[in-house]
């Protein structure tokens, strides 16, 4: 979400430090009687001994929702967290992953210097050295890129110096370290995260992402999200959509293939079959247009299509249809249709489920177009853009890297704006670019990757990378391949800029280090300073001016020193304080609405994009023919009714539901369904999903006691009659059988789950990630681990640490959006063979490099994407041809 | 009475506070915070909770629903765990707390057998932070932060505001508004022991749930484990 457009923030009226202070405040000013309520955080004391706990706050990042924490300190050490009372959006709560996050501080396993490997890759054999040691052979790495590209004139050496994230929360010091070195070479993991969600919305209204008015809604789509357990934003809109539907008597109707806690709370749950999402909402804006339900105004003055259009366009996707392709009765496509048409206001939410395909970005697209036919977009109580609020980058800032990196943007997927990543190993492979140096921040793709034995085999080979750096403080599946490991400390311990659009109120937060970092380890952003000061020791190459700080706080200061509103408020300073700003008010005890101290709401913006543009934007701007307004050969606004607004961020300024940038690249403009390969499986074969349960993050919490009590193994949900037909029992030994290979794990049997799909859980199954997520708890700690915790030691019961599913899932990417297709791998699921174990897993490399050759062709140059879009207006013989884009990451 | 430490109740007297919660199983989505939230309070060991939130799945495909049970000590009017307490070391506060004095604790377990509702435990002797061992523990509404003006960690992060927390002797706050206009049920009203957590709207899955033996092979292998190494403990099963 680094990426979401940033939205100025109103005039918001503030309240500085008001919050958590007297108990009766509320009482005095209000008419009514309110009793002498709890105060529910801000303060907190030892249970042991009474006394007050140091309090310091903090930003999450259990996981990537990064909601406002306070963190307890008792003699030293962090003793529990709560969630910020002063966040607007996060109102003070956390979740089980929040809540246990102090644990990764104190991490028996957690790696505490830096690592030189002695035996071969991945035998485990370690020396221990010093951050100066460790730096500087890094550096020396480096520089040695660098010479030889200066030595040989190519400045596209300097793409061999590769950085991978899974997490980059580090509000741009990833982006400007490598940019300071030359490389464009940057990789996320946002391909096998949500990307094809973000590029169905990006060129429909601008940012990748909406943020629902769950409180004032009536009546709520929920597509494939598992909002009440994980998705993003999962604790902030978790909360407010039980204030909507229990509070405000909204109606959740949830889509997924599994029941999940969001399904399970739902009024009404549907179990269509595994990406035909994007069908039903289709026939949803079908019965909608046809029986006039939608918003005429909104649709002529705010979109670039017409409702002619709109018809013409919906005409094959009736209900009949839509059922016929998801198991969905028409009549209940038809009344729920009709239902959140008429029922105002409403909204929808999507996640993973139907995005995460082949062609899923048309899913996005078509369930974004429900909001808007009903002009739902911006409405109290609708479908909202994210409010997110940035922070300047400290002066001198690099340029990027002079040439663009193939594997940071692969060239036959020019919409992609979050990229592949997922490609990169077969394209080095395959010799398309070369490695000279691998760096991993918070990244584990030998675990958290589709074909994840592709990842291991790339990184375990010293020919293909022949260095290898982790900055990970844990031993993960990946780490453990490193040459070089210089462990950065937990988030509770080092300086981050933060803000996520977790909610209507936009807003700033931090992390600080909340404690010393334990047993002299050193923060990440340190480590990058004396990195670039080693490569450029005496400033010759021009990059150590970019990393002139004195101090991490330093740089923390060039954030936020300057900001207009924090600066009077006291900039840095402020945020060390409070954690976040600005503060807009407090969180009612009752009702948990953002209040003033009259306990009035503080009511969020709506309407964003009805903005006026003042005189002086107007000044030199010019009307073109269909209104939008140009300034400077940018589009700025939209001239609706005589009215100059600021509109959508497209070219248009109006959301663009017709999508010429598809069209360019033949792929259907407006939002279509194409039948997915799985759909036509045999009948004998099951669609295997994946998922998340609310207490795990899909890789990093395996390792945290609480939340391995609570879910440690990860056994394959499969349905009675699917079970039966298979001569299956609950509990039975399966192996779960695709292209690729199998694995042996066991059934769960259960009424929760579509008959023709297979769910397994990512949270569990490592071969790596410390002792306890290996249930090896009793075995001596490394000597470069902590240690401690005698309860880790003695009191674990459970004896079962799952089966990972990575290794049998099928890279298939959308065309479209980059995005990996999780949940498009069909598998077979029968009892499992004589003198198989549980946890057994064979799969094939070879298999996996044959799945990158067919998902290229349905890329737009591919052979099945001409097949699969003969309806698209377009000159086949000259589609653009591929070209390296975007300059780097 | 009095046996034991009991005091009389302090529900409906004058002057006095009556702490008491309303789960409201409606608002509950099973995130588990407050499981994870209690654990860090008191540097609970593994094998061991003071709260749980217990999920169960009814009905058939496509036909189902999940419901979750929070459950914790239910700081009894006529808690059974103090009246069979023989060294005093469980006793009942004039504020409605039910706590127990680690010091008297002879680890004699009658309190746990006593108590119907599973809210006891012994606590392991091997812990991390706190390291007190081998004396029975439970959930104790959080005193230590209710006397300071506070609510109950379980309370505090409860995602859903499922859980919430006050004096039921002042008719202005929110339990007691909650208790007056919704219909509420304790868990075992017929044991006598006058439970002060007032549920609101549960179906009877989720109350006959809360006694009911892991179904599930998942459930079943992991109690199997967890009694292995924990007889006399009571298995939660966890989000599975």
């Amino acid at each position: 979400m680094s990426d979401s457009i940033k939205f100025t923030r109103r005039d918001f009226i503030k309240f500085g430090g008001a919050v958590g202070t007297a108990a009766g405040a509320l009482g005095l000013t209000s008419s009514r009687l309110v009793a002498m309520e709890q105060e529910l955080g801000g303060k907190d004391y030892s249970p042991t001994t009474g006394a007050e706990r140091q309090a310091v706050p903090y930003t999450c990042m259990a996981c990537n929702i990064e909601d406002g924490g306070v963190a307890y300190v008792e003699n030293g050490r962090i003793v529990k967290l709560e969630g910020n009372m002063d966040h607007p959006n996060t109102r003070g709560k956390l979740c089980a992953k929040g809540n246990s996050g102090f644990l990764h501080v104190y991490d028996p396993d957690r790696i505490m210097t830096p690592l030189l490997r002695t035996g071969k890759r991945g035998e485990g054999k370690w020396k221990r050295i010093s951050y100066d040691e460790a730096t500087t052979l890094l550096a020396s790495k480096l520089r040695e890129v660098i010479d030889r590209a200066n030595a040989e004139h190519k400045p596209e050496i300097l793409n061999e110096m590769v950085f991978k994230w899974g997490r980059d929360r580090t509000g741009g010091a990833v982006g400007r370290f490598m940019h300071a070195l030359g490389s464009n070479t940057m990789l996320n993991h946002t391909n096998i995260c949500e990307s094809s969600k973000k590029v169905g919305l990006e060129p429909t209204w601008g940012p990748d992402i909406e943020s629902c008015d769950w409180a004032n809604t009536k009546y709520i789509l929920n597509f494939g999200s598992n909002v009440l357990e994980t998705a993003y934003f999962m604790n902030p809109n978790a909360q407010r959509l039980v204030d909507g539907v229990v509070g405000n008597k909204a109606k959740l109707v949830s889509f997924d293939v599994r029941m999940s806690n969001t399904s399970g709370f739902a009024d009404e749950a549907y179990f269509p079959y595994p990406g035909t999402d994007g069908a039903i909402a289709l026939a949803m804006a079908h019965v909608i247009m046809n029986e006039g339900l939608y918003d005429a105004d909104f649709i002529d003055n705010w979109t670039n299509v017409s409702a002619r259009q709109l018809i013409d366009h919906l005409k094959p996707y009736t209900p009949e249809f839509a059922e016929e392709e998801s198991g969905m009765a028409a009549k209940d496509i038809r009344r729920i249709a009709r239902e959140f048409a008429t029922t105002k206001p409403a909204t929808t939410f999507s996640y993973r489920g139907p995005c995460k395909h082949v062609w899923g970005s048309y899913q996005e697209a078509a369930i974004n177009m429900l909001n808007v036919i009903t002009g739902n977009v911006e409405k109290k109580g609708g479908y909202c853009l994210p409010r997110g609020m940035g922070w300047p980058q400290p002066q001198p800032v690099p340029p990027k890297g002079k040439t663009a990196s193939v594997i940071a943007a692969p060239p036959l997927y020019p919409l992609a704006s979050h990229h592949v990543s997922t490609h990169a190993p077969y394209m080095i492979k395959k010799g398309e670019a070369k490695v000279s140096v691998w760096m991993t921040y918070y990244d584990n793709p030998v675990y958290t990757y589709p074909s994840s034995h592709v990842w291991k085999e790339m990184l375990s080979d010293e020919n293909t990378v022949p260095f290898y750096a982790s900055f990970s403080p844990y031993m993960s599946e990946s780490t453990e391949l490193a040459d070089l490991i210089i462990p950065d400390v937990t988030y509770l311990e080092r300086h981050d800029p933060e803000s996520m659009p977790g909610g209507l109120y936009p807003c700033l937060s931090i992390r600080q280090p909340v404690i010393k970092p334990l047993g002299g380890t050193q923060e990440f952003r340190q480590t990058l300073i004396d990195v670039i000061r080693k490569v450029d020791p005496d400033g010759a190459l021009g990059i150590k001016k970019y990393f002139a700080f004195n101090s991490v706080e330093d740089w923390m200061r060039a954030h936020f020193d300057a900001i207009p509103g924090l600066k009077e408020d006291g900039g840095w300073d402020f945020m060390k304080k409070k954690g976040v700003w600005p503060i807009y008010g407090e969180v009612d005890k009752e009702t948990a609405k953002i209040v003033d101290k009259n306990g009035n709401e503080v009511e969020p913006d709506y309407g964003l994009y009805t903005k006026e543009l003042s005189a002086s934007d107007m000044a030199g701007a010019e009307v073109d023919n269909d209104g939008t307004i140009k300034k400077d050969g940018q589009a700025i606004g939209v001239q609706v009714n005589g009215r100059n607004m600021v509109g959508f961020g497209t070219p248009s300024r109006r959301m663009e539901i017709y999508k010429e940038s598809y069209r360019k690249y033949g792929f259907n403009p407006l939002p279509v369904y194409k039948r997915l390969p799985s759909r036509d499986k045999k009948p004998d074969e099951l669609v295997l999903t994946t998922y998340k349960v609310n207490v795990h993050t899909q890789s990093r919490t395996a390792s945290l006691k609480y939340l391995a009590e609570l879910y440690h193994k990860n056994p394959a949900w499969i349905n009675p009659k699917t079970a039966a037909a298979r001569g299956l029992s609950d509990g039975d030994l399966i192996r779960v059988t695709s292209p690729l290979g199998y694995i042996v794990t066991r059934a769960h049997v259960t009424e929760g789950i579509h008959p023709d799909v297979v769910a397994i859980s990512t949270a569990c199954g490592h071969s790596a990630y410390g002792r306890l997520a290996q249930l090896k708890q009793r075995e001596q700690a490394a000597d470069y681990m902590q240690g401690g915790d005698a309860d880790i030691a003695n009191n674990v019961w459970w004896n079962d640490k799952g089966v990972h599913p990575n290794p049998i899932i099928r890279l298939a990417v959308d065309p479209i959006g980059g995005s990996q297709g999780w949940y498009d791998t069909v598998v077979t699921v029968a009892k499992a063979q004589p003198g198989d174990k549980y946890g057994d897993t064979d799969v094939s490399v070879e298999a996996s490099m044959k799945d990158y050759e067919e998902t290229l062709r349905y890329a737009y140059t591919g052979d099945i994407h001409r097949a699969k879009h003969k309806e698209v207006d377009i000159d086949w013989n000259s589609l653009p041809e591929p070209e390296l884009h975007g300059g780097g990451h | 009475m009095p046996v034991g430490l009991q005091t009389e109740p302090s529900l409906g007297v004058p002057g006095k506070k009556r702490w008491a919660m309303v789960v409201d199983l409606r608002r509950c989505i099973g995130c588990m915070a407050c499981v994870c939230a209690d654990k860090a309070e008191y540097d609970v060991p593994l094998g061991v909770w003071r709260t749980t939130v217990k999920v169960k799945d009814t009905g058939h495909y496509p036909n189902t629903k999940r419901h979750f049970m929070p459950r914790l000590c239910n700081h009894c009017d006529n808690p059974p765990c103090v009246r069979n307490c023989p060294t005093q070391a469980t006793y009942k506060h004039e504020d409605g707390f039910v706590l127990q004095r680690y010091e008297r604790c002879i680890s004699c377990r009658t309190c746990i057998a006593a108590c119907p509702y599973n809210a006891r435990h012994v606590l392991p002797k091997n812990r991390d932070r706190v390291k007190i061992g081998g004396v029975v523990d439970k959930c104790t509404f959080c005193n230590h932060r209710v006397e300071k003006g506070l609510a109950p960690a379980c309370v505090q992060t409860c995602l859903g505001r499922s859980r919430i927390f006050g004096d039921l002797n002042d008719p202005n706050s929110e339990v007691s508004r909650l208790v007056a206009r919704h219909k509420t049920v304790v868990l075992k009203p017929d044991k006598g022991t006058r439970p002060q957590v007032y549920y609101i709207k549960p179906d009877r899955a989720q109350t006959e749930q809360v006694f009911s033996a892991p179904q599930s092979y998942a459930a079943r292998s992991d109690a199997q484990a967890f009694y292995q190494r924990n007889r006399g403990s009571k298995f939660f099963s966890g989000v599975l």
